[in-house]
């Protein structure tokens, strides 16, 4: 409302009053200028978001799809998946997979971007071209380039280790389920690692220079000029990469379905893996799938309101 | 500005190997990896280097099948889909053609409201696109398989292209609507005392001047859509419709592992990819900072 007593002050609202004969009203021409967006959202976005809370309380399996009758089942498909084993694995794996993607993320962002923001050294410019490469990776091709990297037998990995004579047996990194789960965090840390240092990067340019010459005339060491000027001021953009990462990291896929399928054994089976396997795979009981992917969801939406209520800029 | 000391300089060069060296090393592997035949691979396991090289496959893969070439004289199976490279390429195109064109003609119109009506529920629907940024994929695509079976979208690119553009369109908005906010208004203002409408104002003098910010916008676009898996993975089971990520993930488990082959298919699937990031990395780069901080 503020905004439209505003308008009428500018120019343009004097010569709209005088077209105001042919032209649409401005509320008019926003509802029609989102009505694509507003049924293609409606119909891929919001829909099916109500849709699986709907089939999350309803008796849905193969018969019930050829019938298209799905009987009301209450909290059962709940009550199943929490006594699922399985699920609580996947759970606590992907809180796992997760705290390890992001952090490691975090740390390798702020110094890889520390390290390509450095202007006097000419190795840092051939780093600052390479490191958007992994973005146009495909996750799939990603995946399953490390799972050749990972291979026991025939493993990319092992043959540069035996080459430089670091092991002598190999190593079977993603089918030994005591370190699988930490197999599948690098290729994903890989892949995701150019965003977050592209927005670290992004947020050291906009520090003033002036405050780093000011604490090297105070004797600042390196160490401190970082701990009390840089790293302060990256704090926002640090809490804005762990929100957006941690939630993006819950729903891995690719990597899983590509190096270890949830393997060895249910060494790596994580929430999104669980809903798809429940839901697309024998028994296909897509009821409790649906109830799998609604925790997930409700998960990443508490991260979702975080960002909106507190992170997110709008324009103001 | 400060000078590091010599060591310092020596320090940094070496943090720079290291980084350059895990960046390129999956790289590596997967060229090493397709230019090699199986029996090279099993010849010495503990090489880096095999003893020859060849680009038989890339033959098999690019020959339908047809022509086996040397290596693969011998071999009886062959991974069926990997006959299906043409045809997933062309699907692959198609889709991320379309679902870029769709998510810039829709998101910029709603960016451009947006970013100048300012209508409070705009706002609210700014917001509501961040939250949609955040809703994974898998949690869509089941209510999406039981819609669009009973509405009898499943195998079809179409149901794929309209699937990916209502995801991907809150991203779409969240990149432009800054874009569009940071033109100034005068031109528009101008051209409208000259008697264009606002539609038209927007059509003939806001987006022309948007171009930098479509870029951004659409390389992003194209990515993730050539990138996507679930979406076609699970809407589309026959052959004619697989994407080139849906090929890929069909050979992981395949009853025999040519890690040669997938070497080689991967190659082909990340190059377009690889090719338009580094070709428009500055748009990229724009785009996700866009696309993340402000709005």
């Amino acid at each position: 409302m503020v905004s439209n007593k505003a308008s009428l002050a500018r120019p343009e609202a004097v010569a709209a009053g005088a077209r105001a004969g042919r032209e649409l009203s401005r509320g008019w021409l926003a509802v029609l200028m989102n009505t694509p967006s507003l049924v293609m959202m409606a119909l891929v976005l919001a829909y099916p978001i109500y849709y699986a809370g709907y089939l999350s309380f309803h008796k849905v399996g193969i018969g019930q799809l050829r019938t298209g009758e799905f009987p009301f089942a209450g909290f059962d498909n709940y009550l199943r998946l929490f006594d699922d084993q399985l699920f609580t694995l996947a759970l606590t794996n992907t809180f796992i997979f997760t705290a390890i993607t992001v952090t490691a993320e975090v740390v390798l962002a702020v110094a890889i971007a520390l390290l390509i923001n450095q202007q006097g050294i000419w190795t840092s410019r051939v780093t600052r071209v390479l490191i958007l490469l992994p973005y146009a990776i495909p996750p799939i091709a990603n995946g399953l380039i490390w799972s050749f990297m990972y291979s026991f037998q025939f493993g990319f990995l092992n043959r540069i280790l035996f080459s430089l004579g670091i092991i002598s047996e190999p190593i079977n990194w993603a089918g030994n389920p005591d370190t699988a789960l930490y197999a599948v965090t690098v290729p994903y840390i890989w892949r995701t690692l150019p965003f977050a240092i592209l927005l670290v990067h992004a947020a050291l340019q906009g520090i003033d220079k002036a405050l780093y010459e000011a604490a090297a005339v105070d004797g600042a060491t390196a160490w401190q000029r970082f701990r009390h000027i840089t790293l302060p001021l990256l704090r926002p953009i640090i809490v804005v990469i762990l929100v957006l990462r941690t939630s993006f990291a819950f729903a891995v896929f690719e990597e899983i379905l590509a190096i270890t399928q949830g393997g060895p054994g249910d060494a790596t089976w994580v929430a999104a893996w669980y809903s798809y396997k429940t839901s697309f795979a024998p028994p296909f009981n897509i009821g409790v799938g649906s109830a799998s992917a609604y925790v997930l969801a409700l998960i990443v939406g508490l991260f979702a309101i975080v960002y909106v209520r507190f992170l997110y800029r709008r324009i103001t | 500005m400060l000078k590091p000391s010599p060591i310092a300089r020596i320090f940094l060069h070496l943090a720079n190997v290291a980084t350059i060296a895990f960046f390129l090393l999956p790289l590596f592997a997967v060229v090493i990896g397709a230019i090699q035949s199986e029996k090279s691979l099993q010849a010495d396991t503990r090489a880096v280097f095999p003893p020859e090289y060849t680009l038989d496959n890339f033959l098999v893969i690019l020959s339908g099948g047809e022509q086996k070439g040397a290596i693969f004289e011998q071999v009886t199976y062959l991974p069926d889909n990997i006959k299906q490279f043409y045809r997933a390429f062309l699907n692959s195109t198609v889709v991320a053609l379309s679902v870029t064109a769709l998510t810039l003609a829709f998101g910029s119109m709603s960016a451009y409201t947006v970013a100048r009506l300012r209508f409070r529920w705009l706002i609210v629907f700014m917001q509501a696109n961040v939250v949609a940024r955040f809703v994974p994929i898998i949690v869509l695509m089941i209510p999406l398989y039981v819609t669009f079976r009973f509405g009898g979208l499943l195998n079809s690119l179409t149901g794929v292209i309209v699937a990916l553009t209502g995801f991907l369109l809150p991203y779409a908005i969240l990149i432009l609507a800054p874009y569009f906010d940071s033109i100034p208004r005068d031109l528009e203002d101008a051209a409208r005392i000259d008697g264009c409408t606002r539609f038209t104002a927007f059509l003939r003098i806001t987006l022309p001047l948007s171009t930098p910010g479509l870029a951004a916008c659409g390389v992003i676009m194209f990515i993730i859509s050539w990138h996507e898996l679930l979406i076609p993975l699970i809407l589309n089971s026959k052959t004619e419709f697989m994407t080139l990520p849906v090929v890929i993930a069909s050979l992981v488990g395949d009853v025999h592992v040519f890690f040669n082959l997938m070497m080689a298919i991967c190659l082909l699937a990340l190059l377009p990819s690889v090719i338009l990031v580094l070709m428009l990395q500055k748009f990229v780069v724009q785009g996700l900072s866009a696309g993340a901080i402000k709005g």
